[in-house]
């Protein structure tokens, strides 16, 4: 049974299910550290999946596709800058406006352009990085089928999230970009004494995020699908959040707060083929991902404390 | 940036905010009647016709778009005005329900298992409009109020008996390993798609006993991606030919065979027609004539012979499900494989064979 769970592929498909979740994360972690709640990420996530595929299907190139979904996100994204910032909204109302937003306008936009609701036709795919023929047989043969599956097996965007988590991680801590951000965060009136420009810094660190919201889209339409279906993304921004909080507001705990999801999710899955050996229904298994973010939310698993200045509008003065 | 400007900005914004918001979600963009073209006269009718779809709405290439394509068929040669509202999330039911029924429309599809209660509660509101219920067992239907199942089972057997036989048959198709296993891969764990389940383990069971058959759960019916990771795993464990019945979640799966190298049998409509470029892959599809039961009922409703106060049942004998054409794989597809599914259609119609529908009866 346990060989049957835990193969090469129960690892790989956790990486590939944790990459969307993660890099939304990321993208929340980047907002909030300058002071910006972002709970708009499940819409920058859905749009970008939505622009992606609409960009394939004009260019020919998923490439040019996954750029345009990551601008797409950055507009969105400026949206809610432009609403939390310089309008000085309440930020998750805005957020939660602009998850609205997106879902009503993928729906309306797949009538104006693909002609009918429901899902696009299947455009051209980002295809896996690598492709080695290596030993198949004996020993060798299965130690390299697990190394093959678990390290090279992967799409591009996969790849890039994970040097996005490490770039990020040293980016915010090691950098005068990371510490300004941090500062944004933590007391941006005195990072406003210093010089540093509050707006202009939260401004940059939401459209950050949005990217990031975008590219996560892009990897669930450009590299795992080919199509975009309406509110495909089910809830993944919202994950992603928790992701987020678990991770303590760092790329780095975000990426692995993510994989615990997506392995979450990925062994529940395996879990169901035992659904008549250990007669449980399989709602059971569907819950336990779900079941993991509120145990995590609850703090169980330690007190996470947010930037101090998260969700407050800054006014100078 | 002074105060004023700044609500005048907030107050604009709220207003494009709420025009994309209507336009988008407000679901029910009212179809016009279509232009036959033809010259030839609609028989015209005063009956008015409506759905209102499950929360994968319209274009789900499955039953939310095989009921339009019923109330088309009936505006087409009945003369109906016909019309569908979509529900994105559970809570527009009933508004949904509401608009039609004051709208004026006299018959009122409402499509899904997840609807059940909802029609349940709102038929005896309004006495003089009939509901039709898709998937929906009613207790105690009343007057005006029906319940339209379908006996997937029925279907899902025979594309049991294809993938039960396919996956012994490697000529069929180098996809083919040498490993008994097939795959389930099911949207929410609800009983049409629970018939669907079983149906196929029964049919795939009867020609094949030692078939051991992967049957995986996505809980939901829109998660394209969910959709591939399952029958990804399904591959993994072997599984070489793969039956989902899960909605858009489905279409996931369909990439997952084409990636991995396996056969898909799909669901609901023939999906070889609904899906684009899935013919390299699409072994067969199971049929659930939803059309058929939309268009029976609103004929019944026009001439007057509506009866309610019942669930009805469209089975293999009421041509309410079926089979559809092998397609592509139709030459590869050996004749013992077509001759055993004739077999177990004749028996099933016979009544020699009854179909399970529950997972305990397996």
């Amino acid at each position: 049974m346990l060989a049957d769970i835990f193969t090469p592929d129960l690892f790989a498909s956790a990486i590939r299910m944790a990459t969307p979740l993660a890099l939304a994360a990321i993208g929340g972690t980047i907002c909030e550290r300058s002071g910006i709640v972002n709970i708009a990420l499940e819409g920058m996530m859905l749009f970008g999946a939505f622009m992606g595929v609409i960009g394939t299907m004009y260019t020919g190139s998923p490439w040019l596709g996954a750029l345009i979904a990551m601008v797409s996100g950055m507009g969105l994204a400026l949206v809610h800058a432009f609403a939390s910032i310089t309008l000085r909204t309440d930020q998750v109302v805005s957020g939660t406006a602009i998850n609205i937003l997106s879902l009503g306008l993928t729906g309306f936009l797949m009538e104006v352009i693909i002609g009918h609701p429901g899902t696009t036709d299947p455009v051209a795919r980002l295809m896996p990085v690598f492709n080695i023929n290596g030993p198949t047989e004996g020993v060798l043969g299965s130690v390299w089928r697990w190394v093959d599956t678990i390290v090279f097996s992967y799409t591009p965007i996969v790849y890039l999230a994970i040097i996005i988590a490490v770039v990020g991680q040293w980016a915010l801590f090691r950098t005068r970009w990371g510490l300004r951000l941090r500062a944004l965060g933590e007391h941006p009136r005195a990072a406003d004494t210093v010089g540093i420009s509050v707006i202009r810094g939260r401004y940059s660190a939401v459209i950050v995020s949005g990217a990031l919201g975008g590219l996560a889209g892009a990897n669930l339409t450009l590299e795992q699908v080919g199509s975009f279906t309406e509110n495909m993304t089910n809830g993944r921004g919202f994950i992603a959040l928790a992701a987020n909080i678990f991770g303590r507001w760092t790329p780095a705990g975000s990426y692995l707060a993510s994989l615990l999801f997506g392995f979450a999710d990925a062994l529940q899955i395996k879990l169901q083929l035992f659904r008549d050996v250990i007669k449980i229904p399989s709602q059971f298994f569907l819950m336990l991902p779900y079941v993991l973010t509120v145990i995590v939310l609850a703090g169980v698993v330690g007190r996470a404390v947010a930037p101090a200045a998260v969700g407050k509008p800054y006014e100078k003065g | 940036m002074d105060a004023k400007f700044r609500k005048v900005l907030a107050l604009l914004l709220v207003f494009a905010l709420v025009a994309v918001f209507a336009v988008g979600c407000g679901g029910g963009e009212e179809e016009e009647p279509a232009d036959n073209g033809d010259g030839v006269e609609a028989p015209t009718t005063d009956v008015k016709a409506a759905m209102v779809t499950d929360v994968g709405g319209l274009g789900d290439k499955s039953f939310n778009d095989m009921s339009w394509e019923g109330l088309l068929r009936a505006e087409q040669e009945l003369g109906v005005e016909i019309r569908a509202l979509e529900s994105n999330e559970i809570a527009d039911y009933e508004p949904n329900i509401d608009q039609l029924a004051n709208a004026g429309y006299s018959a009122i599809f409402t499509v899904g298992f997840l609807m059940t209660d909802t029609t349940t509660a709102k038929a005896p509101e309004y006495p003089d409009v009939v509901f039709g219920g898709i998937d929906q067992f009613f207790e105690e239907p009343a007057e005006n109020q029906a319940g339209l199942l379908f006996k997937e089972n029925e279907a899902a057997y025979l594309a049991g008996v294809v993938a039960g036989l396919a996956t012994l048959d490697s000529g069929l198709d180098d996809r083919i390993n040498d490993q008994n296993v097939i795959g389930f891969v099911g949207g929410m764990d609800i009983p049409p798609v629970e018939k669907f389940e079983v149906g196929f383990i029964a049919g795939a069971r009867s020609v094949n006993p030692d078939v051991e058959v992967i049957s995986l759960y996505a809980g939901s019916f829109d998660d394209q991606a969910k959709g591939k990771e399952l029958a990804l795993s399904a591959i993994d464990q072997g599984a070489d030919v793969v039956f989902a019945a899960a909605g858009l979640t489905g279409l996931g799966s369909i990439t997952a065979c084409q990636e991995r190298g396996a056969l898909f049998i799909g669901v609901d409509a023939d999906q070889y027609e609904t899906v684009p470029g899935s013919g390299d892959v699409m072994l067969t599809s199971a049929i659930k004539r939803v059309d058929t039961a939309v268009f029976e009922t609103v004929k019944a409703v026009v001439e007057g012979t509506f009866v309610g106060s019942e669930n009805r049942e469209f089975g293999l004998a009421e041509d309410g499900v079926g089979l559809a054409p092998y397609h592509d794989f139709d030459s590869a597809v050996s004749q013992d494989i077509k001759d055993a599914v004739e077999e177990a259609r004749q028996a099933v119609l016979d009544g020699t064979v009854t179909v399970p529908a529950l997972r305990s009866e397996l």
